[in-house]
């Protein structure tokens, strides 16, 4: 090796390293959310570890509440809290097909084609970056878990929607509150049409709601009008709470998401069959 | 071989750390970064070329578990690493004030290029947690302060 390479061989490592990021930066920029294979490679290496973890303490924490503080009791709360996580998902989601329709013979028609099957995922981790971009849930592809299918909390209130990349037993799943993210809302009353998107503060904006609008209060709900294709319609967001007028052409309204990001240790995830039937049902 | 099998344990705990963390309270991952730890560590063990790689390492392993861009982190790690070895070969950062103010301007420096790398690509401000994120120099000082002698101690290096 030359003596001038030897002596700077170390600034030149660091070159190639700044080089190799900067390069692996602007080749993302334009392409938005898609990932790198590189980034899906190292993210399913460390996943399953993730998971692996996740599954170690929890089976730790299970090991002391099983068998040391009551056991039967605590096995009949685990299997009543998991029937009433699906009740709640099944009575969220039969009130909202219930408030879209109004005559009793629809009800009956379109009930039978809802017959929502939820799966049920836990949190394993949390963007590390910025929280309320990202979370990680402990199901993947194996688990039936595919692209953009819809995650809810346990009271079935809008938590976001399922990005790649997708491992076998995790994925990503995009949050509401993500300045990224974009669902198509309303305010229930024909009130307003929006695009609400996330602050990257736990908080959202409702945005492109004209001025001329009907006039629109602080505590009135969001919900999902449906029109994205991505998100069903009815599904509950949040509440408003702040409503600036005349600032310019659009309001500018804040909203609160419903879902709590500390209480967000499992969620249900609507099959992309239920997105489909609501589809059909609502029109 | 040996400084490859430590730097990958040291990986894997401080990736062990922030998913106890992150389940515990995801506020608790803006106030400490466990794998800044690590590359600093290693700074000071190994010198800037281990510790720049390290950083690279650390970084993309940040970066794959967030939603974005894909090498900020990494960028940001990988310069630290490399500044953090290089200062402690010239200067004696090992007594306890002067690891404490190291990691202290170390961390600050990584925070405030992350923190200028993120708001020129994403175009938004940090989620700052209320302000939980500034403490993250100062936990990681502390931290590390408390951790360093102790490890050195149990690998018996002289200081």
């Amino acid at each position: 090796m030359p003596l001038f390479l030897k002596e700077k061989r170390k600034p030149l490592l660091l070159m190639v390293l700044v080089f190799f990021h900067l390069i692996l930066i602007s080749l993302q920029v334009p392409l938005g959310e898609k990932q790198t294979v590189f980034e899906k490679v190292i993210f399913s290496i460390f996943s399953p570890l993730q998971h692996g973890i996740t599954g170690f303490f929890r089976g730790i924490g299970n090991v002391w509440t099983n068998h040391i503080y009551l056991h039967n009791v605590q096995s009949q709360n685990q299997k009543l809290y998991r029937e009433l996580f699906s009740l709640r998902q099944e009575n969220s989601w039969l009130r909202n097909a219930l408030r879209k329709l109004s005559e009793v013979k629809e009800i009956q028609q379109n009930l039978s084609k809802i017959s929502p099957t939820f799966l049920v995922a836990s949190v394993i981790g949390v963007d590390p970056n910025n929280i309320y971009k990202s979370i990680i849930i402990g199901k993947g592809f194996a688990g039936g878990i595919k692209k953009n299918m819809v995650v809810l909390d346990k009271y079935g209130n809008l938590v976001g929607r399922v990005i790649s990349p997708i491992a076998s037993n995790e994925a990503r799943v995009q949050l509401i509150t993500d300045t990224d993210s974009g669902v198509s809302a309303l305010i229930p009353g024909e009130k307003a049409i929006g695009v609400l998107s996330g602050d990257g503060q736990g908080e959202c904006s409702l945005k492109y709601v004209l001025t001329s609008e009907p006039d629109i209060s602080e505590g009135e709900e969001i919900l999902t009008s449906g029109f994205d294709g991505i998100y069903p319609s009815g599904l509950r967001i949040g509440k408003i709470f702040s409503v600036a007028k005349n600032v310019s052409l659009f309001k500018k309204i804040k909203a609160k998401p419903y879902f709590e990001f500390n209480e967000l240790t499992q969620v249900a995830i609507l099959p992309l069959e239920i997105k489909e039937n609501s589809k059909e049902t609502f029109r | 071989m040996k400084d490859l099998i430590e730097a990958g344990i040291g990986i894997l705990i401080a990736f062990i750390f922030y998913t106890i963390l992150g389940k515990i309270s995801p506020s608790l991952l803006l106030i400490f970064n466990f794998f800044i730890l690590v590359v600093l560590y290693f700074a000071m063990a190994k010198g800037e070329v281990f510790s720049a790689c390290l950083g690279t390492i650390c970084g993309l392993i940040q970066d794959s578990f967030s939603l974005g861009i894909f090498g900020v982190s990494g960028l940001t790690l990988t310069l630290v690493g490399y500044l953090g070895g290089f200062i402690s070969k010239k200067i004696n950062v090992v007594p306890l004030k002067r690891t404490f103010l190291f990691l202290f301007l170390m961390a600050s420096f990584e925070l405030l290029l992350w923190s200028g790398l993120y708001i020129l690509i994403f175009s938004e401000m940090v989620n700052s947690g209320k302000g939980l994120l500034f403490f993250q120099p100062l936990s990681s000082a502390f931290l590390g302060s408390l951790l360093f002698p102790f490890l050195r101690k149990i690998k018996g290096v002289k200081v």
